[in-house]
């Protein structure tokens, strides 16, 4: 007989599970079928075209392209989230604390379109940036390279996506008493020697979760590399957008699988690796 | 080598709370010292200084003459075991107690000789690739010692190190110290605001209250001239009483009995009775009597506490025999000695006395 609590398990389990399993085993499913000029939808004759279409026309660049941004930007948002994280817990005073908490949101507060288009003006010819430059003599011309480049979309995808580096280290440092660092400080330690040792060993799990987070997040993204991207930059949400419209829908899953095949097995080799499921265990144990 | 340690006029604040008050104070090398406060009496702080973890607003701290007001806690000759003792969570036993090893790149050979003689002085041999978080309290409090004794300190620093313990593990703990301190020949300062802890380990102990140091002396010597009523308190002499009147020689007159009295006779000085010297049983020559009046009995377990009452109400605590006490009443009169220097004229504390 199955009991009361296995029973109450089931029924979230189960909308887990129907919410985000079943598009994804319908979209890995779909990528092996054959589009039908006919219907103009697919039908169920297993074929590989989708797949081989990924190397025609240059896509596996964007793909590849894609891949690079969305590790640069975790490894950028990490950089940045790392001290800020490491502020607000062991310097901050109560207050502080959850003022800069607070801070970390703001990037919620807009939609991304509008955020995105914001650095257009922040970032362009006539922008405070190049401005600010020119009127201090740094350089003579105002720098063309700040927009429609990977530099701005870099910019653009590393403010947007900070905070889901951010929280995930702060959820980590919760595991480091702050007697942990004067421990080692009081064994001989200089400050990088406990960086290397002490906190980052700690904070693994965080780390390795706000990659993950950004990594995905960029990954899905168009918005920043649509708005602040140069002529031909493109990204993998874009180039499935673009197939759809051509109604290729074989391609469209082809390509959605792949990214799929590569964020879960990045999520299972961090698992292993990283133990994960470390950061949702109480700071005390 | 053991360390002395200078302290010179140290002050330090916290926005409105001054933690240290110009706190001026030796401890002498290789002696077991203690630092006797409640929470907020600014012994943390000191011990903080003494560690290299706060910095004083104005004063210095001289280690065997040399100044280190200014050096970190890592550069200083001093470890410290931590309050929550602060393990390594992500580090075996022989990984954490190596640690300072590690620092100090000590070559592989000599670091796990040098862990294995650690662990060996804590009782912990062949502890070493246990992992520290399944490991008994009274266990963790060795690898937290071994830790810090493995870099050889001439100041060992004990930050409340006993609190949280159960009762027969900090006896035993106790006696670990003791033991360390003899073996190691460091100065060790704990901090602690429990007098049992501070009377039986130390050589010489500091009572200090919000922020300045009350009085320092042998453990005896705060039993035999308590510096202040709230430094008599705090040792455990409870009974404080306002006498009548002092008599320049050497006299008391409390709710008309008269006691002998040791200590100088400063206005308003309170008579601090010491409970071991007030007893049920004439003991010696020279015992002064006392006739009181049995207010309350309480069973305390292997003894019971009598409460008795001067006539003008004031009260102190005799422990006596439970089958002794059974045979009592409250309203009974009481038939004391008072012990040769058992009362003691102290100054009155203008500080509320907790």
């Amino acid at each position: 007989m199955m009991s009361r609590a296995s029973f109450l398990v089931t029924l979230p389990l189960l909308a887990i599970l129907s919410i985000g399993l079943v598009p994804l085993v319908t979209i890995l499913a779909w990528s092996f079928w054959t589009w039908d000029p006919d219907t103009y939808w697919i039908k169920p004759d297993p074929s590989l075209a989708g797949y081989t279409a990924i190397l025609a026309a240059g896509r596996w660049t964007v793909l590849l392209s894609t891949l690079h941004k969305a590790m640069l930007a975790a490894v950028l948002c990490l950089v940045a989230a790392y001290p800020l994280a490491y502020a607000i817990h062991f310097l901050a005073g109560r207050r502080m604390k959850l003022l800069l908490m607070a801070a970390i949101t703001i990037p919620f507060f807009t939609s991304y379109l509008i955020r995105a288009f914001s650095w257009r003006l922040v970032l362009g010819r006539t922008g405070p940036v190049n401005t600010l430059l020119v009127d201090s003599d740094l350089v003579a011309e105002p720098l063309d390279w700040l927009l429609f480049s990977d530099f701005a979309v870099m910019v653009g995808l590393v403010a947007s996506y900070m905070p889901f580096a951010a929280f995930p280290l702060l959820l980590a440092m919760r595991r480091v008493e702050p007697s942990f660092l004067a421990a080692a400080q009081d064994l001989g330690a200089g400050f990088w020697h406990i960086v290397r040792t002490i906190l980052v060993p700690l904070t693994r799990s965080g780390l390795f979760a706000g990659f993950l987070f950004v990594f995905v997040m960029v990954v899905g993204s168009s918005t920043e590399v649509q708005m602040l991207g140069g002529a031909g930059a493109s990204i993998v949400s874009v180039m499935v957008n673009d197939v759809m419209r051509v109604a290729n829908f074989p391609l469209a899953f082809a390509i959605s699988t792949v990214v799929l095949v590569v964020l879960f097995s990045l999520v299972l080799l961090g698992n292993w690796a990283f133990r994960l499921s470390r950061l949702f265990e109480d700071a005390a144990s | 080598m053991a360390i002395a340690i200078h302290i010179e006029t140290v002050s330090r604040r916290f926005g409105d709370v001054l933690a240290l008050d110009r706190v001026s104070l030796d401890i002498e090398a290789g002696e077991f010292f203690t630092l006797l406060g409640s929470s907020g009496s600014g012994k943390s702080t000191l011990l903080k200084s003494i560690g290299g973890f706060d910095r004083p607003d104005s004063g210095r701290i001289l280690f065997n003459g040399v100044d280190v007001t200014d050096h970190p806690a890592n550069r200083r000759p001093v470890n410290t075991v931590f309050q929550d003792l602060a393990l390594f969570p992500h580090m075996s036993v022989a990984q954490n107690v190596g640690y300072g090893l590690r620092v100090q790149r000590v070559g592989k050979a000599a670091l796990e000789r040098r862990v294995a003689e650690a662990l060996a002085l804590v009782d912990l041999a062949g502890f070493g690739e246990r992992d520290v978080n399944l490991l008994s309290g009274g266990q963790r409090q060795r690898v937290a010692l071994a830790r810090a004794l493995i870099m050889e300190p001439g100041v060992l620093l004990l930050d409340e190190p006993l609190t949280g313990l159960d009762e027969r593990l900090r006896e035993q703990m106790r006696d670990e110290f003791g033991r360390l301190h003899r073996r190691t020949g460091a100065t060790f300062v704990l901090v602690t605001h429990n007098h049992d802890e501070a009377l039986t380990l130390s050589g010489r102990m500091a009572v200090m209250h919000q922020g300045r140091i009350e009085q320092v002396g042998t453990p005896r010597q705060f039993f035999d001239a308590p510096a202040n009523a709230f430094v008599a308190r705090f040792v455990g002499i409870e009974a404080l009483l306002t006498p009548n009147s002092v008599d320049p020689g050497g006299h008391v007159v409390i709710a008309g009995q008269r006691l002998p009295v040791t200590g100088p006779a400063i206005p308003g000085a309170l008579v601090a009775i010491r409970p071991d010297r007030l007893s049920l049983t004439h003991m010696a020559e020279g015992d002064t009597p006392v006739t009181l009046t049995i207010a309350e009995i309480k069973f305390r377990g292997l003894h019971s506490d009598i409460h008795a009452r001067f006539a003008d109400g004031q009260e102190v605590i005799v422990p006596a025999p439970v089958d002794m006490a059974a045979s009592l009443a409250p309203g009974d009169p009481l038939h004391l000695w008072l012990g040769q220097k058992g009362a003691i004229l102290v100054a009155p504390h203008t500080i509320p006395v907790p």
